[in-house]
């Protein structure tokens, strides 16, 4: 079923891709969108029945070389099924909303086809992304890794005709690359420690990295934690972590379905399924753990900042994503995987309906993009209004404080800012400003959107055609004298229907299984069970494993870190799909002054593990995101809907700040000037003088002189007189005599 | 000193009995043959040319080929005379393989003999 | 001498038979009409005795007291000299046909050099080894002029005959100092003189037998006959040249100098990496400049002999394993090459300016793809067999440490390459004329379509010619 499930995409996108001209653009958006339904079909079965125990579907005998052998395999565990649902769904969605969204655009001329090639881009992405998802090696996984930038690149410069798309896809390919980079040292570095590139293999042999030490570059390095910061500079690179999140803004060049499902839902979060799926080796990192999680808060913050300012809709959902991402690492960082799926598996239905809710508003406004050209839409696109609204209210985290009813952003963002709490207490303050700016950019997207007058006919010559964003959109071919907004067909709002459903409902349905009590989420995950008690305590280091049937095995199936030695001996990867070890004393006793020591008293577990402690945080923590939700609400309804005028004069007040957030931190100009320009500067050197003066100068040389000028020798030599040809067999007797004679070493 | 003279004695009386033969031969010429010289007669003569002329010059090619063949039967002689001269001593394989190697000698004289190549015109 | 030992040369003594029989039957009965059937007879015995020598041979047994050996290495080259030469017997004869050149000799020169050949590859003495020589050359003299009435094939003849018996002087001069030094004219016996130390003497006799094999594969620089000789040749000739004749000759060279002086291969490794890298540039970069599509080949030849030296001059087996490969593979590309230049005509009348194969592939396009091929593997592109050809010869260069020598063949093979797509881009992309036509009987049309296939699904494993290729290098090099 797994592997229908893999392949259906692919299927859909090569008859799609290369057979449109035969069965027609119709029938080939046709066959791609219901192979996507049958494969999110499938995953949704596959999700429910699941029983977390994990799988391996070998499909084929992959790469033989040396020692390094792998399967081609489908490994299907709680992640894999997660993720499956969350690709599938998202991907099949977005397909079906594409029939509206794609139906007409400017950016091709009447008559050019442009339909199939959408679709079976976007059937491709899926399937390198299901291929990402269900690997089982590490190989596997970077041609998945590799098959969505590629198709991330042909979707941002999908309109192709555009000079910008174009720039905006090689920039995410390129900084791709930077990450890439490391994740490929990532797997060098694995191989070479471990002689396997299966996820088997280099589980088992985590607690040994941790215990070796490897020279890279000017050092020695821990090999846990080096390996575990490679590999996380790959996720940084695909997901858009500070440093190198450049890319994701511009990226929004593309379609928007493709920002909802890629640069929202899926390829932007691969990065966080990585270091979850790779939780084994990073529990035993702890260094490249605290690297992860002040990176993360830091993006969140970043991001949040810059999207205060923004006035492009699309950039705000997207540094709203690379805010969300960062809370996602950062509780990966803190230990806590199955909450930073958790806020994964939430954030992909509401983010994707923010995306493809924000593409009804560009379609309803004949592609205008800019917020300050809105204003007043509630009327006439309601039903687009309602599923923002949600999307809203799912991102900013509404809910009822201290209970779990609420909207799933409330749930999930709320479980990573208690965890964050326990693990760090920087990263903490951090999530909760920038939920508190999460919310403020988020009302103001909604406020200047769909309240207020609308400034579209306005001072801004919407009439006329004439303003100056609307026109570097191009023309609008939805007929001319047609120019009221109007709200988008049914295929386009089902799809939104459907997320809003899981942007109001997931979070409740599964907060149990992601964030629960510890030994729900470890059964769901399929996890061994840790057993309390009397372990807790000075002999900490001798916690038992319990698998799930009760059954006590030794210590080295779970092993703390104080069994590490005994841990690599036999070398058994753990079971599940996580990894989450327990507290050592020297984290716990940092652990045990954070929390609230009223409630460990009545705790029926103790807090030996994070997800135990992230319950009995203090109650103020538990309330914070929500205060900080209500503060930015607050603030952006002042702004927005009691004096407009405000904002315009705090910006003035405040101008290097306002400058400063709108330009992004100066990042694109940093590295105009730290890389782009030596790296340029470097190409034309080499280019001019390199390759123009010294190769091709040389080549031609040879190639169009020398050569030639051999030749018309060769030829006068063979002038057709036999004692020429005489004279030339005893030069050469002569000459070999000779060298001979000289250098031969006869005695 | 006076022993390998001794040993050179015979050569001696063959060149003597060499140069003797030698003048008979001319001097029976100059007393006895009947003189009746004409130009063509008291030319000299190789292979049909000039004797003293230019020796880069066209010549007939029947001539090479004669001489070609002259030195093939030439050559057999050379290898028959020792075979010949231990005759007594050899064994038969040594007598077997003589006899094929003029049996391959004698095919070949077979063909050039159907071919024409002895016919000089 | 036993009867083991005659069994052992049973090829040898069935063609020469076979030779003389047919030389009396025809010239005693109908002459030239009795051609046509020679050749093909000739060539099924070619065929039979292929079969034979690779299936019944076994073992390595030295006979007639040490003059003559029979091992996998010289049932390797028999083999791949009877196959090419029954090839090329084959394609000509619808050619000399057609042209009224078809004399009952042709095939029994064939043969007879044929049988030099074997027993050049086959000995094991100096003395052998020049009979078998001679026999070859004299041959191959007079194929050369078989047209007797047209004045390039003399001249071609005759040129080959006096520089041919200059290096038979310069080997014979070599044969002679080695056996002055050595004391024996048996491999075996100068191989022991050799390893206990090497005379100044013995070395030059050395250089002057490899000076003297070196003219009979035109490697460079005692190369300057063969444009002349292939262009002058009637084409069934120059492709019988092109053949048989370099395998059986460089399988010499590898024997001379692994069996004979084994010992001292920093010695003649230097020589033939100077006539390797000679031949290589020699042939890459003359070649650019001839219009003419039988010295083209030549050139062509001259360089490919320059990439088989490669593997000899190295000295290891993967070497010697390595050029008989390259040899059989250069073999059957020239086959199936020369089958095409041999349907080259116009009116009837054969012409080899390569200027005619212009627009060709529009009029012939299933021919033009085949030498399409057929060039490219000449060229060495991958992923035609031609390829791994050069590519194992310098892999046993670079194993063997002769990095710079492989190095050197890459870059003559790029060079090389300039001519071999010049004439695919002729035929594909060039002047508007009116090409050649091609006019080809089914043999040669077969030889064509067949060595491009060849060189196409011979990549998957080279049809296990590796294998006895390797046995061949191992009985050689010890």
């Amino acid at each position: 079923m797994a592997t229908i499930i893999l392949f259906a995409p692919l299927i859909g996108a090569i008859i799609c891709g290369f057979g449109w001209r035969l069965i027609g653009e119709r029938a080939g958006q046709v066959i791609t969108t219901s192979l996507v339904f049958l494969a999110a079909a499938l995953s949704w079965w596959i999700f429910l029945t699941f029983d977390g125990t994990t799988q391996q579907i070998v499909l084929m005998r992959w790469i033989e070389s040396g020692t390094m052998g792998s399967e081609w395999a489908i490994r299907l565990d709680r992640l894999t099924a997660i993720m499956l649902v969350v690709v599938t769904s998202v991907s099949a969605l977005v397909h079906l909303y594409s029939f509206g969204y794609m139906a007409h655009d400017d950016n091709w001329r009447e008559g050019e086809h442009y339909k199939a090639r959408f679709f079976a881009y976007l059937s491709f992405f899926t399937f390198s992304m299901l291929m990402l998802v269900t690997s089982d090696n590490l190989v596997q996984m970077f041609f998945g890794w590799e098959g969505v930038g590629v198709a991330s690149y042909l979707l941002i410069g999908f309109y192709y005709r555009k000079a910008s798309a174009n720039a905006a896809a090689m920039k995410a390919f390129i900084v791709n690359r930077v990450g890439d980079f490391g994740f490929a040292l990532g797997i060098f570095a694995l191989f070479y420690l471990t002689d396997s590139i299966r996820f088997d293999d280099v589980f088992a042999a985590a607690p040994a990295l941790a215990e070796t030490n490897l020279t890279f570059l000017w050092g020695e390095w821990n090999a846990a934690n080096l390996v575990g910061v490679l590999l996380f500079i790959g996720a940084m690179g695909k997901s858009a972590q500070l440093f190198l999140h450049t890319w994701l803004p511009d990226a929004m060049e593309g379609p928007t379905p493709v920002s909802a499902l890629i640069h929202a839902a899926t390829m932007v979060t691969a990065g966080v399924f990585l270091v979850c799926r790779m939780s084994p080796l990073y529990e035993y990192a702890p260094q490249a753990l605290a690297f992860i999680t002040v990176l993360g808060a830091c993006t969140a913050f970043v991001a949040a900042t810059i999207g205060l300012v923004q006035n492009d809709i699309k950039r705000v959902i997207a540094y709203s994503t690379m805010s969300q991402l960062g809370y996602m690492f950062v509780a990966a960082g803190v230990g806590v995987y199955p909450v930073a799926m958790f806020h994964l598996f939430t954030h992909a239905f509401f983010k994707a309906m923010l995306f493809l809710g924000a593409g009804s508003v560009i379609h309803a406004t004949h592609h205008e993009q800019d917020m300050r050209n809105y204003g007043g839409l509630r009327k006439q696109i309601p039903l687009t209004f309602w599923a923002m609204l949600i999307g809203t209210l799912a991102i900013t985290g509404v809910g009822i404080p201290l209970t779990h009813y609420g909207f799933a952003g409330f749930l999930s963002k709320d479980a990573v800012i208690e965890s964050a709490w326990v693990g760090s207490g920087f990263a903490f303050w951090l999530l909760v400003v920038a939920a508190c700016f999460t919310s403020f950019y988020s009302w103001r997207l909604m406020f200047m959107t769909f309240f207020g007058e609308s400034r579209a006919h306005g001072g801004h010559g919407h009439d006329d055609h004439n303003g100056a964003v609307h026109d570097a959109h191009g023309h609008d071919d939805h007929g001319h004298g047609h120019h009221e907004p109007h709200e988008s067909p049914m295929v386009m709002l089902i799809p939104l229907g459907v997320l809003a459903l899981g942007a109001v409902f997931s979070g409740m349905i599964w907060y149990k299984v992601f964030f629960g009590e510890e030994t729900a989420v470890r059964d769901w995950f399929g996890m061994e069970q840790v057993a309390h008690g009397e372990a807790h305590g000075a002999d900490h280091g001798a916690v038992a494993a319990v698998n799930s049937e009760g059954e006590t095995v030794t210590a080295e199936a779970a092993p703390a870190e104080g069994h590490a030695a005994e841990g690599h001996a036999t070398g058994v990867a753990p079971k599940g799909a996580l990894l989450m070890l327990p507290f050592t004393p020297e984290e716990q006793a940092v652990v045990d002054t954070r929390l609230d020591a009223a409630k460990v008293a009545k705790a029926e577990h103790p807090p030996t593990t994070i997800i135990n402690a992230a319950h009995l945080v203090p109650t103020w923590v538990k309330v914070a995101p929500f205060i900080a939700m209500l503060i930015g609400f607050a603030v952006a309804w002042l702004f927005y809907i009691k004096d407009p005028s405000l904002p315009r004069r705090l910006a003035q007040q405040q101008r290097p700040l306002y400058l400063f957030l709108l330009n992004k931190w100066y990042f694109d100009e940093l590295y105009d000037v730290i890389f782009v320009r030596p790296a340029r500067w470097l190409g034309g050197f080499l280019w001019k003088r390199g390759d123009g003066a010294v190769i091709d100068g040389s080549i031609n040389g040879v190639a169009m002189g020398i050569v030639p000028m051999l030749t018309r020798l060769a030829g006068r030599a063979q002038s057709g007189y036999l004692f020429h040809y005489a004279f030339a067999m005893v030069l050469g007797i002569v000459a070999l005599v000779t060298w001979m004679t000289l250098f031969g070493g006869a005695k | 000193m006076d022993l390998i003279l001794r040993e050179y004695l015979p050569i001696l009386i063959l060149l003597a009995v060499a140069v003797g033969l030698g003048l008979v031969l001319i001097l029976a010429a100059a007393v006895l043959a009947v003189r009746n010289p004409d130009p063509e007669k008291v030319s000299a003569y190789e292979c049909g040319f000039n004797a003293f002329d230019d020796a880069r010059m066209k010549f007939d090619v029947r001539f090479y080929l004669v001489s070609i063949l002259f030195i093939i039967f030439d050559l057999e002689v050379a290898f028959l005379f020792p075979w010949a001269v231990a005759f007594g001593d050899m064994s038969m394989a040594a007598f077997w393989s003589m006899m094929l190697f003029l049996g391959v000698l004698t095919v070949g004289f077979a063909y050039e003999w159907k071919k024409g190549a002895l016919e000089w015109e | 001498m036993t009867s083991a030992d005659f069994r052992i040369l049973l090829p040898e003594i069935l063609l020469s038979g076979y030779a003389m029989a047919a030389l009396m039957a025809a010239v005693y009965t109908t002459r030239d009409k009795l051609a046509a059937t020679l050749v093909w007879a000739t060539a099924g015995l070619f065929v039979a005795l292929a079969l034979y020598i690779g299936a019944a041979g076994v073992g390595e047994r030295t006979v007639f007291n040490g003059l003559f050996v029979d091992d996998p290495f010289a049932r390797f080259a028999k083999v791949t000299i009877l196959l090419s030469a029954a090839a090329v017997l084959v394609m000509s004869q619808d050619y000399m046909y057609r042209r009224d050149l078809l004399r009952f000799e042709y095939p029994i020169l064939v043969t007879l050099a044929v049988v030099g050949m074997m027993v050049m590859v086959s000995s094991a003495d100096l003395i052998t080894l020049y009979m078998g020589l001679e026999l070859q050359s004299l041959s191959l003299y007079v194929v050369a002029s078989i047209r007797r009435d047209s004045a390039k094939s003399s001249e071609a003849g005759l040129k080959y005959f006096v520089l041919g018996a200059l290096s038979s002087g310069l080997l014979l001069y070599g044969a002679s100092l080695v056996y002055g030094y050595a004391g024996t004219t048996q491999f075996a016996g100068i191989l022991t003189t050799v390893q206990a130390g090497v005379p100044l003497g013995l070395l030059f006799g050395l250089v002057f037998m490899l000076a003297g094999l070196a003219f009979k594969v035109s490697a460079a620089p005692f190369h300057m006959w063969t444009p002349d000789v292939y262009e002058g040749s009637p084409t069934p000739v120059t492709a019988f040249f092109a053949t048989a004749p370099k395998v059986a000759a460089m399988a010499l060279i590898a024997r001379l100098v692994q069996d004979a002086f084994g010992g001292i291969p920093g010695q003649w490794g230097q020589v033939l990496a100077a006539l390797a890298v000679a031949s290589m540039f020699l042939g890459a970069v003359a070649a650019i400049g001839q219009r003419d599509i039988k010295r083209l080949m030549a050139y062509s030849s001259i360089a490919h002999m320059g990439y088989a030296l490669i593997g000899l001059c190295v000295g290891t087996a993967y070497g010697v394993q390595a050029t008989m490969i390259y040899m059989a593979i250069y073999v059957t590309m020239n086959v199936g090459t020369f089958a095409f230049i041999l349907s080259m005509e116009r009116d009837g009348r054969p012409v080899s300016d390569i200027a005619g194969l212009n627009q060709f592939a529009r009029k012939e396009p299933l021919k033009a793809l085949a030498m399409l091929v057929l060039l490219f593997s000449l060229a060495g592109v991958p992923p035609m067999v031609g390829f791994f050809g050069k590519f194992y010869v310098l892999k046993a260069a670079v194993d063997a440490g002769w990095v710079w020598l492989a190095v050197a063949g890459a870059v003559a093979s790029v060079i090389g390459a300039f001519y071999y797509l010049r004439l695919v881009y002729f035929m594909y992309f060039g002047a508007e004329q009116d090409p050649v036509d091609s006019r080809m009987a089914p043999v040669q049309w077969g030889m064509l379509v067949a060595v491009a296939a060849i060189m196409l699904l011979g990549i998957v494993n080279l049809f296990g010619i590796e294998g006895p290729a390797a046995l061949a290098a191992q009985a050689l090099v010890r």
